[in-house]
């Protein structure tokens, strides 16, 4: 370990952080800072802001918008332990070696190449009523699922498609290489003390990918919370009615759509809670890592 | 190496046709595109998911030229490449000072820029529009370019921050002793040996960059600005239920992705591990 606390470098590494300090002050710290400020005011998003206190917030909490919004974004989450633990089974599974498995890693890592705008618009034509998956369903079982129709089906077809199966092929690169450093030495053991798969899966294979595990969930956390709106705006557009807007569709929809941008700070300090808390969790794991 | 396994050949089998059906299961939506977009209207209303019986080249056409496709595409084509050069200019520099240098404020301001690294674009956008009007680069390359910038600079930042701090202090403390001061250290000898992890980030900053799309939605107003991204967002609004045209327009838009993937797949398999696992 180095020692540190030796003088300094002078200046050098502020001149260095210079244009990364500027950018975040301007295009985050600042935008946040102000979003506080508009979220107590009457705000169409240009012309003068009137301070009203609280209403905006009090009007918050009386609008079923705001709690579908709210709900909807904690059943999406409810997808990210099922995710995970699908996603690591079947990490477990491959890691003693598949047939074609670089084929197939390339092929299920396609939709994290090709981003939520373009996978969107693929599933809002692949998942529509009368679209392919339903072709198929109808020749099977006689009538279709209605995935972007009907509402609680709706929702459930976003947690199911973003949470758990177009981040499939990230994860499993992702378990796979955590896997990977495990001392081959401990699986041999658990082989000769007659540990089948599933005994080794949980005695083995998930206490030593842990901290990966704990990545994976925030990762996902973050992509819930903070990353999907391009998905939904692509797929659902937050219908039908409300059923899929989540807090960030919302403020979308508050601040873009009908101009009231004073009310959809307020959704945003919400959003913005939630984040901080995701925040810090996140970094206090990197922090543990590091020490 | 051979491991030691746990599974018999039943086992086996059974996991390698799980893995076939995941694999043709996320084929089926992207087959179901490519065979639409080579469709008429009134073969795809007829015939949504056999293969095209006689294959028409006019949705590209349409999509391309009328859907404006061609012209996003270059609009992308300019703003990513510009904005990638100064995210990795910045990230860059930044991930050296953190890293490597010694100054009073190290730790306060990585934290910051860790805490800042995660919140969505939504809560920012209508204070960064503003700050985009305010500066009149509303409907500009630039506009988008430092938005872009500031907002995925953070991880990049992080990721170089971590491989820094890595590398041994001998080949700062010999160049120190040659007199080299710390701006000819990073660009001599810090920036060089980090080439691999610079191409990580600059994939991962390509492909976020490529396929953003609040702050382009919203910066980039008028229909000659947009990126591709933006076009095939707005385009399913646009086309209404031209299936066949939207789904040429989709294989056009994916054409980048996936060859940036087959020329660079090593990068974006670093990139995924990068973020968190050591070593």
């Amino acid at each position: 370990m180095h020692k540190r606390g030796l003088g300094s470098d002078g200046a050098a590494p502020y001149v260095l952080l210079f244009p990364l300090i500027i950018l975040l002050a301007a295009f985050i710290l600042y935008p946040v800072a102000m979003n506080l400020f508009s979220s107590f005011t009457q705000w169409k998003g240009y012309g003068p802001q009137k301070w009203i206190g609280f209403d905006n917030y009090v009007k918050m909490f009386q609008d079923t918008a705001f709690w579908t919004s709210l709900q909807n974004t904690l059943v999406l989450a409810l997808y990210i332990p099922i995710g995970t633990f699908f996603t690591l089974l079947i990490a477990a599974l491959i890691r003693e070696g598949i047939k074609g498995w670089k084929v197939y890693r390339a092929i299920l890592y396609v939709p994290n190449l090709l981003g939520y705008v373009i996978m969107g618009v693929i599933f809002s034509i692949y998942l529509r009523d009368d679209g392919a998956l339903n072709v198929l369903i109808k020749a099977a079982a006689g009538s279709p699922l209605h995935f972007l129709i009907d509402p609680v089906l709706a929702i459930n077809t976003i947690g199911f498609s973003l949470v758990v199966w177009l981040h499939l092929g990230f994860g499993l690169i992702y378990f796979l290489a955590a896997m990977n450093s495990i001392e081959p030495s401990i699986y041999e053991a658990a082989l000769v003390d007659g540990a089948g798969f599933w005994k080794t899966f949980t005695n083995v294979t998930v206490p030593s990918v842990r901290f990966a595990i704990e990545f994976f969930v925030v990762f996902n956390f973050i992509e819930v919370f903070a990353r999907m709106f391009p998905f939904i705006y692509t797929l659902t557009q937050g219908g039908p009615g409300y059923s899929t807007f989540t807090l960030e569709y919302g403020i979308f929809a508050q601040a873009f759509q009908k101009f009231q941008v004073g009310y959809a700070s307020a959704w945003s300090m919400v959003l913005f809670i939630f984040c901080a808390v995701i925040s810090t969790l996140q970094i206090r794991m990197m922090r543990r890592r590091e020490a | 190496m051979k491991k030691s396994s746990v599974f018999t050949l039943g086992t086996r089998v059974t996991v390698q046709v799980l893995m076939i059906v995941l694999v043709l299961a996320s084929l089926l939506p992207l087959y179901n595109i490519v065979s639409a977009s080579f469709k008429t209207a009134d073969e795809f209303t007829s015939n949504p998911i056999s293969l095209p019986q006689t294959v028409t080249w006019d949705n590209y056409h349409y999509a391309a030229i009328s859907g404006k496709l061609l012209a996003y595409t270059l609009n992308s084509f300019l703003f990513v490449p510009a904005a990638l050069l100064l995210y990795i200019a910045v990230c860059v520099s930044a991930g050296y000072a953190f890293g490597k240098l010694r100054f009073a404020l190290r730790t306060p301001l990585f934290l910051l820029v860790l805490f800042l690294s995660i919140f969505p674009q939504l809560l920012l956008a209508t204070q960064v529009f503003k700050m985009i009007s305010s500066l009149h680069l509303t409907n500009t390359g630039l506009g988008v370019i430092l938005s872009w910038v500031a907002y995925f600079a953070p991880f990049g930042t992080y990721i170089m921050t971590t491989f820094f701090a890595e590398m041994p202090y001998e080949l700062i403390e010999s160049a120190r002793i040659d007199g080299a001061g710390p701006y000819r250290i990073l660009l001599t000898i810090m920036a060089p040996l980090a080439q691999p992890m610079i191409a990580t980030i600059a994939i991962i900053g390509f492909q976020a960059m490529w396929n953003e799309l609040p702050f382009s939605l919203l910066i980039l107003q008028e229909q000659a600005q947009r990126t591709l991204t933006v076009g095939i967002a707005l385009m399913k609004g646009e086309f209404g239920l031209r299936v066949p045209i939207l789904s040429a327009a989709l294989v056009i838009a994916m054409i980048v992705p996936l060859a940036i993937f087959l020329f660079f797949q090593r990068y974006i398999t670093l990139g995924v591990t990068a973020g968190a696992i050591k070593g």
